[in-house]
């Protein structure tokens, strides 16, 4: 899966002139990627529009399928940034703590628990995997209610607590999987060689496991903030008052409080918030590419 | 047996590997009981009660869902609307997301940008950002119905019709097909080269060779995808609840499953109807999966 | 220098048993290597002494203290693994440390322990490289350094060399045993390559089915395997063995059948006896009429090697035969060739394939009162 560039289907010139075959698989392949250069450009072209429509004014928006902003005056992102009673930048930062602090739950509690599925023998294990597995099939709507009426109880609406501490109790089980494909690679003999070097199994997980591991922790890390940046179900049930609220719920009360007059605004609002994570995708999407794939390959 | 036996002699005794086991395991098992399990339970007692946060639950038996199924119009719809979704969006999508990776396993150059790009709305699909996006597109004086204009199509914003409403989100759900996309290239790489080239000399066209070796050797990789994104599709909720403002609408046209759930629990505080709505869709996840795993012998071709 | 006793060791997995009761005493600072077919329960019976497999009946003991319950790294045991299991995270130096740390030795001592173990295998200028910039013989060396730095009572190797290309396992070969030498250390060694057995064992232990078929020096099983099964397995290439049957018995000697000719060995055998086969090591065939006569043979194939040649060939009833002849031969396909064979040599088996004893008082390479005629008819 690393080499980008391998073929799987071989053009095999059987029979003809090999210039002709040659000619016909050029023309080919020239039209392969004009018809993906076409999609390219449908698939990018809403984004490239909302961006370039941040810069306008609403009267300039309706009718113009330009894609090209014809200034760059930044006015939309200023009026969008203080357009609510709480500024944008409470948002953002209110994203980022939960963003964070999900990341790091996400990362140890899960790669604990992938440890102690793929590295451990002791009874019961499979059948705790299983029911791992099953998790992965249960919509969160099926425990939303008695959550957050456990989280009523315990006073926790209305902070952060409901979208974080769960993450550190390996809820996520996607992060288990994935984690799970990935430790299933290294060598047994490993752990053993650091048994008869005296290690119990938490130095396996801390000395062993976890450092020959970063690419997968790394991309849990980025799926898990990236996700957790869009969450918008979570905070909608959890948070009321608009100062805590996140960057998805600013988005929706900017929705709410313009009766969707005021486009180019939310449109500068919209293209911050996809920022981080397109930010994250720039840097980091071959970790993205890789750790997807992985989830759909039996190994 | 690898290590697991191998932390087996301890003077602990023989239950030493379950201490050892157990004790990692521990962070697992509290959050599954205490965030899964337990409200799980919870809310198939809730589904017995009328509750509406303020007061004690009160039992009422089958209630709930008896008034579900015979008296509940919305609970039709909403069925309905998802069915739909999930029915159009997933084959959908699995085309789009087969035939790109097709085209992108050809060995063109480019590659890694190409799947880069088709990737990319994929992980911005879900957010808010890119449902007001579709709203503004698809309104009545949005760019989509400016375009469908030159396509003979006079009319409102597909957005606010009831019959077209949904499709605006059957075409977000497709345009996000990049996920799908990355795991089929994954799949397609790991089938041997030297098995086209076989079937080359043996003479078998393209065609042919897709037919029957391409697709086969993907079905596991198909099975995987299509039980992941219909369960997905039946958990969709951001899109619905921002393009009909929490609404469903227009006439419920967008009332997913989920936003009907949501609605019931957090508009109403209808909790005991809400949890029945919950075991409901629990149930139809899990027949939904038992059936694809039930089928999977059928044509699921496995190596091993 | 440890002494190591298995008494009575059995292994189950679930209701598999895998190893069914074996015993045996390692001398302090003997070279033990554990040979056998895979699956023969060897690998397993390295692990359950180091602790990685549980024993789940009968005792091991280590300097008589009993370490079934043991932890491995408490055994003062260390081991080298199949695929080197070098942590590929680390330096040479930290791979080599890692143990040490675990157990909390000053530094000093580490270091210390380090340096004599690098100096000892010559991997002093790789200590600060990662595992991935070795070579194989590099990294295999490391793997060694990391069980020398523990000071270990035992060695265990399981099948070290057979990630190795030919060259490189050869030299690896008489680096262990020079080590061993060096170190004077008990050590135990897996593998299935009985050349590797015989140039590195002390004893060797000989394991078909958990079970250990023979034990003893390298040249006590090449000379008085005590089975048909150690016979093959000890040797290259392997022993023929040929069918019989007995045509007569004599107090101590008897005279079997061998296609068509008369063998008289001296042993004793009932002559109803069904199934028995004589067993000749191809290096001890000599063709011409030299010895007891076995017959003729017709020649299929000669591989010359230069140094020697292997004939292969059969006897008139089609039973195959092989040759190893000295020097380079002069013998085509097709060829019909006399052979025959110094009765001291042979090696009778019965039915079972146990091998029958020699009669206590032949004198091993006395002229033995044996002889071969043709069987009439």
């Amino acid at each position: 899966m690393t080499d980008a560039t391998v073929a799987a289907t071989p053009a095999l010139p059987m029979r003809g002139e090999n210039d002709e075959v040659q000619k016909s698989s050029l023309f080919r392949s020239a039209l392969l990627h004009a018809v993906l250069i076409a999609l390219s450009f449908i698939m990018l072209y809403p984004l490239l529009w909302m961006f370039a429509s941040s810069f306008r004014t609403n009267g300039e928006i309706y009718n113009n399928l330009s894609i090209i902003p014809e200034t760059l005056n930044p006015r939309n992102y200023i009026a969008g940034w203080n357009a609510l009673k709480v500024s944008f930048g409470t948002f953002a930062w209110n994203s980022l703590i939960i963003a964070v602090l999900t990341v790091i739950g996400n990362v140890m509690s899960c790669s604990l628990t992938a440890f102690a599925f793929t590295r451990l023998n002791y009874r019961g294990r499979h059948f705790w995997f299983a029911i791992m597995l099953g998790t992965l099939m249960m919509p969160q709507h099926a425990v939303l209610i008695p959550q957050y009426v456990m989280f009523l109880k315990m006073g926790w609406i209305d902070t952060y607590l409901p979208l974080i501490v769960p993450k550190f109790f390996a809820c996520d089980a996607f992060f288990i999987f994935l984690m799970v494909q990935f430790f299933r690679q290294i060598p047994r003999e490993l752990d053993e060689a650091a048994v008869m070097d005296g290690c119990g199994p938490w130095r396996i997980y801390f000395r062993i496991i976890l450092p020959l591991s970063t690419p997968v922790l790394a991309t849990a890390a980025i799926f898990s903030f990236i996700w957790s940046w869009g969450d918008f179900f979570g905070p909608l049930v959890f948070l009321n008052e608009t100062k805590s609220y996140t960057v998805q719920l600013g988005l929706r009360s900017f929705v709410d409080s313009t009766a969707i007059s005021d486009w180019v605004g939310l449109f500068a609002m919209s293209c911050l918030a996809l920022l981080p994570v397109f930010f994250v995708f720039l840097f980091f999407q071959r970790l993205l590419i890789e750790g997807i794939a992985t989830t759909g390959m039996k190994r | 047996m690898g290590v697991a036996s191998a932390m087996a002699p301890n003077r602990k005794g023989r239950w030493s590997n379950e201490l050892n086991g157990y004790s990692l395991l521990a962070v697992w098992l509290v959050g599954f009981f205490v965030f899964t399990f337990g409200p799980t339970i919870a809310s198939i007692y809730l589904s017995f009660t009328d509750y509406d946060l303020v007061n004690a639950p009160y039992w009422v038996g089958m209630e709930n869902y008896v008034r579900i199924a015979t008296d509940d119009p919305k609970f039709r719809e909403s069925l309905h609307v998802t069915f739909m979704y999930v029915a159009m969006s997933v084959p959908l999508k699995l085309l789009m997301a087969l035939a790109v990776a097709m085209a992108l396993n050809k060995g063109l150059k480019g590659l890694t940008l190409y799947r880069a790009i088709f990737y990319l709305p994929s992980l911005l699909g879900g957010s808010v950002a890119i449902a007001i996006l579709w709203q503004q597109f698809f309104s009545t004086d949005g760019i989509m119905t400016y375009l469908m204009r030159y396509l003979g199509y006079e009319g409102p914003g597909w957005i606010s019709t009831p019959d077209h409403a949904l499709h605006t989100l059957v075409i977000l759900s497709v345009w996000q097909f990049g996920s799908p996309m990355i795991i089929f290239l994954a799949g397609l790489r790991q089938i041997p080269r030297d098995m086209y080239e076989a079937a080359s000399i043996d003479g078998a066209s393209r065609v042919r060779q897709f037919f029957r070796i391409t697709l086969p050797l993907l079905t596991p990789v198909m099975f995987f995808n299509v039980v992941m994104q219909t369960i997905d599709a039946f958990k969709a909720f951001t899109p619905a609840f921002i393009v009909s403002n929490g609404t469903g609408g227009p006439v419920n046209s967008t009332l997913f499953y989920t936003l009907y759930l949501y609605q019931e629990a957090f508009a109403f505080l209808r909790m005991g109807n809400a949890s029945a709505l919950a075991v409901i869709l629990v149930i139809i996840i899990a027949v939904f999966t038992a059936i694809a795993f039930a089928t999977s012998k059928l044509w699921v071709h496995y190596d091993d | 220098m440890a002494k190591l006793v298995l008494d009575n060791v059995f292994k189950r997995f679930d209701s598999t048993e895998i190893i069914h009761g074996v015993s045996f005493d390692i001398k302090p600072g003997e070279f033990v290597v554990f040979v056998g077919p895979s699956g023969c329960g060897k690998s397993t019976l390295l692990r359950m002494i180091a602790g990685l497999e549980t024993v789940s009946a009968g005792n091991i003991y280590l300097d008589d203290e009993r370490v079934n319950d043991v932890p491995p790294a408490k055994r003062g045991i260390a081991m080298v693994f199949q695929s080197y299991a070098l942590y590929p995270h680390m330096t040479v130096y930290g791979n080599l440390a890692f143990g040490l740390e675990t157990m909390r030795a000053p530094k000093a001592e580490i270091e210390q322990r380090v340096a004599k173990a690098a100096k000892i295998l010559q991997i002093e200028p790789l200590l600060k490289r990662k595992p991935k910039q070795l070579s194989g013989g590099q990294r295999q060396r490391v793997a060694i350094g990391r069980a020398i730095v523990r000071e270990p009572r035992v060695f265990l190797f399981d099948e070290p060399l057979s990630n190795l290309d030919a060259e490189l396992r050869v030299q690896m070969r008489v680096e262990i045993a020079a080590l061993h030498k060096e170190l004077g250390t008990t050590m135990i060694y897996v593998t299935h390559d009985q050349v590797e057995a015989m140039t590195l064992a002390d004893r060797i232990v000989v394991l078909r089915a958990g079970v250990v078929e023979q034990i003893g020096s390298p040249l006590e099983l090449y000379n008085t395997p005590q089975n048909k099964f150690v016979a093959g397995f000890i040797g290259s290439p392997k022993m023929n063995f040929l069918d019989v049957s007995v045509v007569q018995s004599n107090t101590g000697m008897t005279t079997f059948n061998l296609a068509g000719t008369a063998v008289t060995l001296p042993v004793e055998a009932a002559v109803s006896a069904p199934g028995m086969a004589i067993g000749v090591r191809p290096e001890h065939i000599v063709a011409g009429s030299a010895g007891v006569s076995l017959g003729h043979m017709t020649v299929n194939h000669v591989e010359q090697l230069g140094g020697n040649a292997f004939v292969y060939g059969q006897l008139s009833d089609g039973q195959a035969l092989t040759l190893s002849l000295e020097g380079q031969q002069n013998i085509h396909s097709g060829q019909q060739i006399p052979i025959g064979i110094d009765p001291a040599l042979c090696h009778v088996f019965d039915a079972e394939g146990r091998t029958l004893p020699r009669r206590k008082t032949d004198p091993a390479h006395d002229a033995a009162p044996a002889s071969a005629e043709v069987l009439s008819g």
